[in-house]
């Protein structure tokens, strides 16, 4: 079940900023809700871990993450990660490229391709489920990315919790039924 | 293990209690802890109905309820349906109209029959059809089941139940 | 020529209402769920979400420490039992719990017990298991490619190749097809399905340690093979084994098959001394459950000009998951799809399958398939209605120009079957009065200049069940004979039992029918009992139509046996010679003189109190049956459908449903058994799909996605019949549960397609949902 999601967000920092934070593992993994980066295999490799909860259900996830490619010039950042839940239960995959351009007027924008391919008793609810869970994960990672380009030091609120299960679930499941309904995509 | 809690629920007329983990689904209750396994379990993401229930005389799904939220309130399953020995119309239209073959959705699609007829006595083919999609049935192809629900509504019609 | 008795007696032809109904209706049915024992305990199965990967480890430590956790059960503890692997009903082995590796998502890997139902799954829950993931394989027609991945390396040969099958004359065929100015091809998948019964498999097993027994509650389509397989594999001794198939909850082939929470209920109970109960959950059902069909076929058939068929040539892929776990008689391997002759005179055929193996749960035979019949019939409906539009002839007239007359019976298929009678023609006429064809097709015609689409699809089926004949026929070596053992008590009422099982077709009413019909005794007076194998005779079960033809049969001779001897103690009686006697159900009377007569009551009576010199008490009798050829029942169907341009949604306006399965028994039961039938076809043909996604996520898993008809889209069935009995069935009956499953997807398919004909459409595989239809018409410019 392999789940492809484009998104682009903008901040009011300079570029510079921005590649900074992004292009360094350990700074960005305590934007992702959930996720800890426990080993240093070397400059490019990484072990790490991530909670996720879908409604009742915990799944931890552990594995791998490279850096494929680093191009400071062209600001691109190229990572595929894979893991698998603790458990037995399944596993992901992930293979991510993240493209900054400057603004006018100083600002970033941040520009993300991600393709998921999940194996197991998730992907078995299907597409559906995966795209709007993924959008929610996305969400709290793009406010939590522009928390640390305002205060570097400070740790992002609710660091390596897993993204919480009800509200996961509710956006997830409210975005489902607006877009069924014809709503918009906007949450 | 999370802790008990002490409910009482009016099952069938007669006052069933018991201390109950909050996560036990009230399909269990009536099946597991009062022994009651007319209500049938027959699917795990709330589609069959086989588990149909009336809940203070609304149907619902027991698979999709639990024990504690069904505390001091009244359940009423096929067991109930018989009264001083003698079937309730809409029993008694299921084996004249053939309205069954394996009979493991019987019970739960005569509750949503009898909630059915309860609130529309003179239904349609059409609003019967709907009244009992939310139960599925694999023997029959649903036809008998109508001719049975229209048999007891005429049944229930001639006030032959007091 | 069968007699009418009076209603009192019941005998065939009467709509006798069911006495099993009594329970089911206060919800006193006994199904295997509602079994609860003293000390039972439960389990709860942990499996592969992968479709394909090396199982490193397992670890139990944390699911042990769950309150009320009793074991945890492993593939390696089987191992060391030699349990497990299994072998499967067709000349394969299937892993009970996965050593080395898992080959499908939801594969069995390890079986919990704790003293609470919530507890097992909540140890699922916390067993750890470690795998290497591996390449997935899950498209059948990849299996065979040299760089697809070796899926079972258990095999001595290394390939994903199980078997190649064929039948008939090749090389006739293919010069036939050759010399024929027609040919008309069609490609036609039937997808994966699933019979899902709405009772999902489980048992309870009980094995005590103080007596040695064994006694397994199962939901069981075939106790008595089930309780033989159990005691060879386990190596428990038969004679301390009882398995008992209580009330059913739908079968439909499901429940034919071994499963490995079985073996692992089994396996528990024998190391617990206590019985533990294992019931799955619909998800494990629709998941790892003998699934149905998968066939990917191609038929040709070539013609002259005028319609008349020369040749029918079918290819098909068979795709059977990780392990060949199909059902069927043993040899062979693609069933009995080698009916795909049809209703049709064929003077040449050849048909090749062959197998392979995938990422995907086991089996390939179930859903009212009668061995792979659904295929074969559905393939030849769907090729002939390609070959009317390529002729631009009436499928209906094509049809009848290319029966098998009803003067060429019995009949010699080229394919190897011998049809016992048929009557093609007769139940095409009436169908095509019933539904009105001639004004259908006006109407069609007049539609399509509004822009309109409506569509009109014959499916004229031949089927065959009533497996079968000794000579041929065997299921993992047990011969499909069927039995019936009646005993008649003094006071003239009777107990019967039969080596078949019930799950839902009404044999406690039907079959005292026929004894009532063979001996006069009222319906009402005799028990019927099956399932429990302690008590009946042997038999082979209840699955692909058998019941009627075969244990039907076995009945009415052993109810001509006890007759026999009745004649004998009715001469005593009356003192006269047996050749003086006349009868009549329920009485023997003096040739002449009426009145001079004795009941089979008194008969009865006598049986136990007032015998001649010499002869044994009692009045009973077994048979077994050892069918001499299957039977051939047949139909015609006609779809009517209204397809919204709008939205490409099809709504079956009319179906009119012609069978003709011989001489009915119960006519109350046939319709039922019709009704199901046709809306278990409505559902394959827009509805169902198991599908799994490149990664071996099976799609299609939950009744979420996996859709049942409820009653709102399920249309009115219009059913008709004629009656051609079988010339070698003791009551001239054939079987009919499955042929409503068998005749219908190509009706429906035959509409859908015929409605866009005009457009260029030549065929649609199912399901065919509204998304595909709509699909169609944008391509076609029609909105």
């Amino acid at each position: 079940m392999a789940v492809r999601i484009e998104k682009t967000f903008e901040v009011s920092e300079p570029i510079d900023q921005c590649w900074s934070l992004l292009s360094d593992p350990r700074k960005i993994v305590s934007c992702v809700p959930g996720a800890k980066l426990t080993e240093t295999v070397d400059e490019r490799t990484f072990k790490g871990a991530i909670s996720v909860k879908v409604g009742p259900s915990l799944t931890d996830y552990k594995g791998e993450v490279r850096i494929v490619r680093l191009d400071e010039q062209a600001h691109v950042l190229e990572l595929e990660g894979k893991g698998q839940d603790v458990r037995g239960k399944g596993g992901a995959s992930m293979k991510m490229t993240g493209t900054l351009e400057a603004l006018e007027g100083g600002g970033t924008r941040v520009a993300a391709v991600t393709e998921v391919t999940v194996v197991g008793i998730l992907a078995q609810f299907g597409g559906r489920l995966l795209t709007d869970v993924s959008d929610v994960i996305f969400k709290q990672f793009t406010e939590r990315f522009q928390q640390k380009l305002k205060n570097p030091d400070a740790e992002p609120q609710g660091a390596s919790e897993p993204v919480k299960a009800v509200r996961v679930v509710g956006s997830a499941l409210g975005h489902s039924i607006r877009r069924a309904l014809g709503g918009s995509d906007e949450s | 293990m999370a802790e008990k809690h002490h409910i009482r629920v009016r099952l069938n007329g007669v006052d069933k209690e018991a201390d109950v983990e909050p996560r036990l689904l009230l399909v269990h209750f009536i099946r597991d802890v009062a022994g009651q396994t007319g209500t049938h379990l027959g699917c795990d993401t709330t589609n069959c109905g086989a588990c149909t229930v009336l809940l203070d005389g609304r149907p619902i799904k027991s698979c999709t309820f639990f024990a504690v939220q069904a505390d001091g309130r009244e359940i009423m399953t096929v067991e109930g349906l018989i009264h001083d020995g003698k079937l309730h119309p809409i029993q008694e239209g299921f084996r004249q109209e053939h309205g069954l073959q394996c009979g493991f959705c019987t019970p739960g699609m005569m509750m949503s029959a009898l909630a059915l007829l309860e609130k529309n006595p003179e239904p349609t083919e059409e609003e019967i059809r709907w009244g009992i999609s939310g139960n599925l049935c694999r023997c029959t192809g649903y036809q008998n089941i109508v001719k049975a629900v229209q048999y007891a509504a005429a049944k229930m019609h001639e006030g032959v139940l007091v | 020529m069968i007699q009418t008795t009076s209603p009192e007696i019941g005998g065939m032809g009467h709509a006798v209402k069911r006495k099993e109904d009594a329970r089911f209706i206060q919800g006193k049915g006994n199904y295997v769920d509602d079994v609860h024992l003293p000390g039972m305990v439960f389990g709860h199965v942990v499996r592969s979400p992968y479709g394909h990967a090396r199982l490193k480890s397992i670890h139990i430590d944390e699911a042990m420490k769950v309150p009320g956790a009793l074991a945890v059960i492993t593939g390696a503890d089987l191992a060391a039992a030699g349990l497990a692997w299994m072998p499967t009903l067709f000349h394969d082995k299937q892993m009970v719990l996965a050593t080395g590796k898992v080959l499908f998502q939801a594969q069995e890997v390890a079986f919990c017990v704790a003293t609470e139902q919530y507890a097992a799954a909540d140890m699922a829950e916390l067993v750890e298991v470690e795998y290497d993931e591996l390449p997935v394989l899950v498209d059948p027609h990849k299996a065979l490619d040299p760089d697809a991945p070796i899926l079972r390396e258990d095999r001595e040969e290394k390939s994903n190749h199980i078997f190649h099958w064929e039948v008939g004359d090749k090389q006739g065929t293919q010069q036939a097809i050759q010399g024929s100015p027609v040919t008309a091809r069609v490609d036609a998948v039937f997808q994966r399905c699933h019979p899902a019964p709405l009772e999902t498999c489980g048992c309870v097993a009980d094995f005590n340690p103080v007596t040695s027994k064994l006694t397994i509650w199962l939901t069981s389509q075939a106790p008595h093979a089930h309780r033989t397989l159990f005691s060879i594999v386990g190596g428990i001794p038969e004679q301390n084994i009882r398995v008992i198939s209580p009330d059913i909850g739908g079968g439909f082939g499901n429940k034919v098959p071994i499963y490995p929470g079985y073996v692992c209920a089994v396996v528990a109970s024998l190391k617990l001394g206590r019985p533990v109960k294992w019931i799955e959950t619909r998800s494990e059902n629709l998941q790892s459950t003998g699934f149905a069909r998968d066939y990917h076929m191609t038929a040709e058939i070539a013609a002259d000009r005028d319609g008349t068929v020369k040749a029918l040539r079918v290819k098909t892929l068979a795709d059977h998951g990780a392990f060949n776990a199909a059902a069927q008689p043993s040899k062979f391997p693609a069933g009995l799809f080698s009916i795909c002759t049809g209703s049709y005179d064929f003077p040449k055929a050849f048909c090749e399958v062959d197998g392979v193996y995938t990422n995907k749960a086991p089996g390939g035979i179930a859903y009212r398939c009668s061995f792979r019949v659904t295929e074969a019939a559905y393939l030849i409906e769907r090729a002939m209605d390609v070959l009317a539009h390529q002729l631009k002839m009436d499928p209906a007239e094509l049809r009848l120009k290319n029966f098998i007359p009803s003067d060429k019976f019995p009949y010699q298929c080229p394919l190897g079957w011998t049809y016992d009678s048929g009557n093609y023609a007769a139940a095409m006429n009436l169908a095509l009065k019933m539904a009105g064809y001639q004004d259908l097709r006006k109407e069609q015609a007049e539609k399509r200049k509004k822009g309109e689409l409506m569509g009109i699809g014959i499916s004229s089926f031949t089927e065959i069940v009533g497996a079968g004949p000794g000579h041929t026929f065997d299921i993992a070596g047990i011969k499909m004979f069927d039995s019936c053992e009646i005993r008649i008590h003094p006071t003239g009422k009777a107990i019967a039992r039969l080596g078949t099982k019930s799950q839902g077709q009404g044999h406690e009413t039907t079959f005292p029918q026929i004894i009532a019909q063979e001996l006069g005794i009222p319906q009402q007076d005799i028990v019927l009992e099956e399932g429990d194998t302690d008590t009946a005779p042997y038999g082979l079960g209840t699955y692909a139509s058998r019941s009627t033809p075969v244990a039907g049969a076995a009945t009415a001779m052993a109810a001509r046996k006890i007759r026999d001897k009745a004649r004998k103690i009715a001469a005593h009686l009356l003192e006269v010679s047996e050749e003086d006697l006349d009868w009549e159900p329920g009485k023997f009377f003096v040739k002449g003189a009426p009145s001079k007569a004795k009941t089979i009551q008194e008969i009865a009576f006598a049986a136990y109190t007032n015998l001649p010199e010499g002869m044994e008490a009692g009045l009973e009798a077994v048979h077994y049956y050892d069918p001499p050829n299957l039977t051939f029942p047949f139909g015609t169907y006609i779809c009517v459908v209204d397809i919204d341009k709008g939205t490409g949604e099809v709504k079956v306006r009319r179906f009119i449903a012609v069978d003709d399965c011989g001489n009915i028994i119960n006519p109350m039961i046939v319709e039922g058994q019709i009704h199901g039938g046709l809306t278990e076809g409505l559902a394959i043909a827009f509805m169902q799909l198991i599908s799994y996604d490149e990664s071996g996520n099976v799609q299609g898993g939950n009744f979420m996605d996996y859709l049942l008809p409820t009653a709102v889209e399920t249309p009115h069935w219009e059913t008709g019949k004629t009656c051609t009995p079988s010339p070698h069935h003791p009551i001239g009956a054939k079987g009919v549960g499955e042929s409503p499953n068998v005749g219908s997807p190509a009706a429906f398919v035959n509409a859908v397609v015929d409605a866009l004909s005009h457009l260029g459409v030549t065929h649609i595989d199912m399901p065919i949902a509204p998304w595909k239809v709509w699909q169609i018409l944008r391509e076609k410019g029609i909105t």
